[in-house]
This record gives structure tokens, C-alpha cells and sequence, in this order.
């Protein structure tokens, strides 16, 4: 059986249901953030045009190819283990693993850069925005590792198979979220103006 | 055709859309039809996300409306509030 036999079935959603109910939950929470930030900026147009300029869009970008590869790894994973490939799998969660790894430590090398220059939360409207919002991401992104790694660790001991892979999906479900998230921040913070 | 559109395609036509992004960042660009084009590529990156990372193509209708919907709600918010700032 392939991965394209296993797709024809009818389609129930991946994964367990309640992840998808906190998954609404939190795109609901980063939607409304995204939209108060649109409107502040309304409010100050200058100001948000000239403190955007100071990010580093390099990082941005580097981050945006860590996270859509890494969900793309993820992907990968769960293919791997609806063909029974448990091995194949865990690399797949490992690699993975190393693309979220890749984005933090960028994500902390960018915090440093701005906070050694004395830039915080007060420093100023857009500011408060790109800090508080990228830091809720931040710690979206360390709880989806989390759950990625517990999914590694259970398919090591033997928890998965092409029978049971509901985990796998969950952890998936939720990492791709945490991309979804991104593919809008980063073009909403870093590039348009 | 058919054969082209998989996750690893997708990957490929992600990693390119991010890149025209930063190149447009590292432009300066700016403008209502910059606006536009760069919501409109962070969308269908979203779209790449829901239908075919999430594999949300062909589960319940009210599931999609609230995926997609957010996507299209959030985006097109940010759009109103860019052109009333350009205009």
C-alpha cells in the first residue's frame, strides 16, 4: 500500500481532534494580534516604516526557509510511518527537530542584537509589536519541539506503526501551525511597508 | 501534470516564494500592488500549508471554511489597513 492508496479513504482529520480545537484556538489569538498590529500601524505610519527597516530581514527570511523546510521534514515523517517506515520516521522528527534548533538560535542571535542595543518592550510601539509577537511565536515554536521530540522518543520505543500514527499527525498538525503562523508574520513585520 | 504537484514541488515553489519576498524587502519596495502580491504570496504559501502539509484536502467543509477562512480574514484585513495607508 502506498501513501496515495492510504489518501483515496474518506478523509477525517489528522490526527486527534481536540489538537485541532487548540489549533483554532491559537491561529484565533496570532489573527486578532496580526489585525491590532495592522491598525496601530495605521496610527504610525512613520515610525512602524523607520524601526522596520532595523530588523534583520536576512534572519527573517533564513527562518521562514528553516520553518517551511522543517514542516516539510515533518511531512515527510508522516508519510514514512503510514508505509510502516518507523526508522525513516524518527530520522524525518530528527531533522525536523534541527530545522526548529536552526530557528531559535537565529530568533535568540536577533533578541541579542536588539536587546544589547538597549531595545525593549517600552523602547516604542513597534517595537512593543515585534517583540511581543515574536516572542509568543518564539514560544510556540519551543512547544512544538517539545511535542516533536516526545513523538520521536515514543516512535524510538516502538509506539507507532502503519496501524497506529494518530501522535505522529498531532505533533504534525501542530508544527505545521506554528508555520502557517509565520508565513504571515514575517512578510507582515519584516517586508510590507 | 498531476505527477508535479507533490510535497516536494511544493517545497521547491515555497522556498521561491520566500525568496521573492526578502528580494522585495531588500528592495524597499513598497506600494499598493507590492502590498498585494506579497499578502498574495504569503497566502498561497498558507494554502500550500493547510491543503497539502496539514493534509486538510478533503476533510469536513466546516473545518476547511475555518482554516482557509482565517487565512483569507487575516490577509485581507491586512490589506484594507495597508491601501488605507497608501491611498
Amino acid at each position: 500500500m502506498t501513501v496515495a492508496d492510504i489518501e483515496i479513504e474518506p478523509k477525517l482529520l489528522p490526527g486527534d481532534l481536540a489538537i485541532w480545537f487548540f489549533i483554532f484556538m491559537e491561529l484565533l489569538v496570532f489573527g486578532i494580534f496580526f489585525i491590532i498590529y495592522a491598525v496601530m500601524r495605521l496610527q504610525n505610519i512613520e515610525m512602524f516604516n523607520q524601526y522596520q527597516l532595523t530588523l534583520n530581514r536576512e534572519f527573517g527570511a533564513a527562518n521562514t526557509v528553516l520553518l517551511i523546510t522543517s514542516s516539510y521534514f515533518v511531512v515527510r515523517a508522516v508519510h514514512a510511518i503510514k508505509l510502516n517506515d518507523v526508522k525513516s520516521c524518527i530520522l524525518w522528527l530528527y531533522a525536523a527537530l534541527g530545522g526548529g534548533t536552526g530557528f531559535l538560535i537565529l530568533k535568540l542571535l536577533e533578541y541579542y542584537d536588539k536587546f544589547s542595543a538597549g531595545i525593549n518592550l517600552s523602547t516604542n510601539t513597534f517595537y512593543m509589536f515585534y517583540l511581543s509577537l515574536t516572542i509568543f511565536h518564539f514560544l510556540h515554536v519551543i512547544l512544538g519541539m517539545v511535542i516533536l521530540f516526545a513523538i520521536a522518543i515514543k516512535a524510538q520505543r516502538g509506539a507507532y506503526n502503519d496501524q497506529n500514527y494518530v501522535g505522529v499527525e498531532t505533533g504534525a498538525s501542530y508544527w505545521h501551525m506554528v508555520d502557517l503562523v509565520w508565513i504571515i508574520l514575517f512578510p507582515l513585520v519584516y517586508i510590507i511597508r | 501534470m498531476k505527477s508535479y504537484y507533490n510535497v516536494h514541488t511544493i517545497w521547491i515553489a515555497m522556498m521561491l516564494l520566500t525568496i521573492s519576498t526578502y528580494v522585495i524587502g531588500e528592495q524597499g519596495a513598497s506600494g499598493i500592488g507590492i502590498v498585494l502580491f506579497l499578502l498574495l504570496t504569503a497566502m498561497i504559501k498558507g494554502v500550500f500549508i493547510i491543503r497539502d502539509f496539514m493534509e486538510l484536502k478533503g476533510v469536513s467543509l466546516l473545518w476547511r471554511v475555518i482554516m482557509y477562512g482565517w487565512l483569507w480574514t487575516v490577509c485581507i484585513a491586512i490589506a484594507i489597513t495597508y491601501m488605507i495607508s497608501l491611498s
